[in-house]
């Protein structure tokens, strides 16, 4: 290793120092513009040029979201929705990976197994949501909490699903051999010997599983449009004929988005590694 | 194994219920004739009348059109920033490692509220972006009022959420590449654009060609942030496969012609599938 650096060396430090300075101002620049954007007061919305930094801080926006019955409802649908495919998911979920894992199925039967997975998690959804559509109303489910979390549920117990049949298949038999040979039956071979093991893989399913479901657009949007609204659907939904409302827009962003940021940076790894499931091995 | 069995079945039903069962009455749809507005049930069978009116339909073309459009351009913008940013942030420093966590922050968002972020960003006068472009002497244009910048306000936000996904995939695999590998080829004499033309990049050629059939289908399917940004206007310039199809069904109620669009759909991803799934199982 030269102490001395070169002039170019110098030079091509600084540009790639430069380089990611800018690619971090790309991420940074807009989501901090949101959060202004959340605590402005209205009359400073539409100015030319724009108010980067408000005159005054306003936190209206915020109470009349909160105060307004409406958007409260949404937030506990959302919250509701996301708690309860959450748990349904990762108790089917793993329940069903580790059967799939320990039934000894040939290579082939499991290769159709894993082509089915990757089929749900990347057919185009919109072809099967008008015939679900039709099931909710066929079954007087339009418009409920419940019609969200069973359409999500499709897609998350694949997925989990999948997820944990890669964690037991890599998980030695021996370790469940001595709890074999004791005579434990196979519900308590899961629950004492396996569960403990897979723990940190699960919760890492749970945290994807609470991140798709709290961020679903489609499946919401086609069987709850009023009273079973949630989050993502009322985004959206700040947009008329009338104009948009700026203000209630950025707020309810903020408040979809803050739970997740944080999710990202005290979960990352887990996140990270199911958002790239498939694309990477294991 | 009866207990296997037990632990396999509350899974199944419900993906044979929310996803088999769907699927085939969905194609059971795309042969019949039925708007819901006129009636309540099918009218009746039809062949394939709805496959070949949505093939002449203009709607159904422009929409396949801006979907290509919009994933190429997106693709092909997240790819290339994406490799160079997994480069540029590689190492297991400090330094290092808070930059790419700050860097993958677009892809936790919810696509819906990062499509109403960049319509605020994007508002032809009072935006952001058209303020910043005029601090350095350009007239921002119409973004999401014009058909032409319309498409390109897709592509940036595709390429705004996404890039972190190609960066996190590619720094993965750059970190797997054995180091003795690259001494040798350094020792070689070879420079270091060279190394990665000849050494990296074709270690790493398969794992990018998954991470871009990856894309290319999330980007397809993707209606959120469509919705959000655009609404698939101005008019029908932004209206994307996805997007049509969602309209045509739950907006027109059109249940056959958006079936038999959805399967037109379904034969292309179909296809990409397999291919993902082909080349995952080969050992590379």
């Amino acid at each position: 290793m030269k102490r001395q650096r070169s002039t170019k060396q110098r030079t091509l430090a600084f540009a790639h120092g430069f380089i990611l300075f800018i690619a971090c101002l790309v991420v940074l620049v807009p989501l901090a513009y949101l959060v202004i954007n959340s605590v402005k007061l209205p009359r400073e919305f539409l100015t030319v040029p724009p108010t980067i930094l408000p005159s005054e801080v306003t936190l209206e926006h915020y109470r009349d979201l909160f105060e307004d019955s409406k958007t409260f409802r949404h937030f506990r649908n959302s919250l509701t929705v996301t708690l309860w495919t959450t748990g349904v998911t990762i108790i089917s979920g793993t329940l069903a990976a580790y059967g799939l894992a320990r039934m000894r199925l040939s290579a082939r039967i499991l290769a159709g197994v894993t082509f089915i997975f990757l089929f749900i998690r990347f057919y185009p959804r919109v072809t099967t949501v008008i015939p679900y559509f039709l099931v909710m109303r066929e079954l007087d489910l339009l418009d409920t909490v419940w019609a969200i979390i069973i359409g999500q549920l499709g897609i998350t117990i694949p997925f989990v699903t999948w997820l944990m049949l890669v964690v037991f298949q890599d998980l030695p038999r021996e370790i469940e051999e001595a709890a074999i040979v004791d005579g434990a039956s196979v519900l308590q071979r899961f629950r004492r010997v396996v569960l403990p093991i897979v723990m940190p893989s699960v919760s890492a399913a749970a945290i994807l599983t609470a991140f798709l479901s709290w961020n679903e657009f489609l499946i919401a949007s086609s069987v709850a449009r009023r009273k079973a609204s949630v989050l993502s659907i009322a985004v959206a939904g700040f947009v008329s004929d009338k104009g948009i409302q700026w203000g209630p827009m950025a707020a309810m962003s903020v408040v979809m988005i803050v739970p997740m940021i944080v999710f990202a940076l005290f979960a990352q790894k887990y996140l990270i590694r199911g958002i790239t499931f498939g694309a990477v091995k294991g | 194994m009866p207990w296997l069995v037990l632990f396999v079945v509350p899974a199944l039903i419900i993906v044979v219920a929310v996803q088999f069962y769907p699927l085939a009455y969905s194609a059971f749809l795309s042969v019949q004739d039925w708007v819901l507005t006129e009636s309540q049930r099918p009218k009746g069978f039809v062949g394939l009348e709805n496959f070949t009116k949505e093939l002449a339909d203009d709607t159904f073309r422009r929409s396949v059109r801006n979907s290509v459009y919009i994933t190429g351009g997106a693709l092909a913008l997240q790819m290339t920033l994406g490799i160079c940013l997994a480069y540029l942030t590689m190492g297991a420093s400090w330094r290092m490692r808070a930059i790419r966590t700050l860097l993958i922050l677009p892809m936790v968002i919810a696509p819906v509220a990062a499509g109403t972020l960049w319509r605020i960003l994007l508002n032809s006068r009072a935006g952001l972006v058209n303020h910043l472009l005029s601090q350095i002497g350009i007239k921002g244009p119409e973004w999401l009022a014009s058909p032409d910048w319309a498409i390109v306000s897709v592509i940036m936000l595709d390429t705004w959420q996404w890039t972190p996904f190609v960066l996190l995939v590619v720094g993965a695999a750059i970190a797997s590449i054995p180091e003795d590998l690259l001494e040798v080829a350094a020792i070689d004499g070879a420079s270091r654009w060279h190394t990665f033309l000849y050494v990296e990049l074709p270690l790493l050629m398969p794992l990018l060609l998954l991470t871009l059939v990856f894309r290319m289908l999330e980007s397809l399917l993707s209606l959120d942030s469509i919705y959000s940004l655009t609404f698939g206007g101005p008019g029908y310039s932004t209206y994307t496969l996805t997007y049509y199809i969602y309209t045509l069904g739950l907006r027109s109620f059109n249940f056959g012609a958006a079936a038999a669009s959805s399967w037109l759909f379904m034969i292309f991803a179909s296809l990409s599938i397999g291919l993902v799934f082909w080349y995952q199982r080969r050992d590379w």
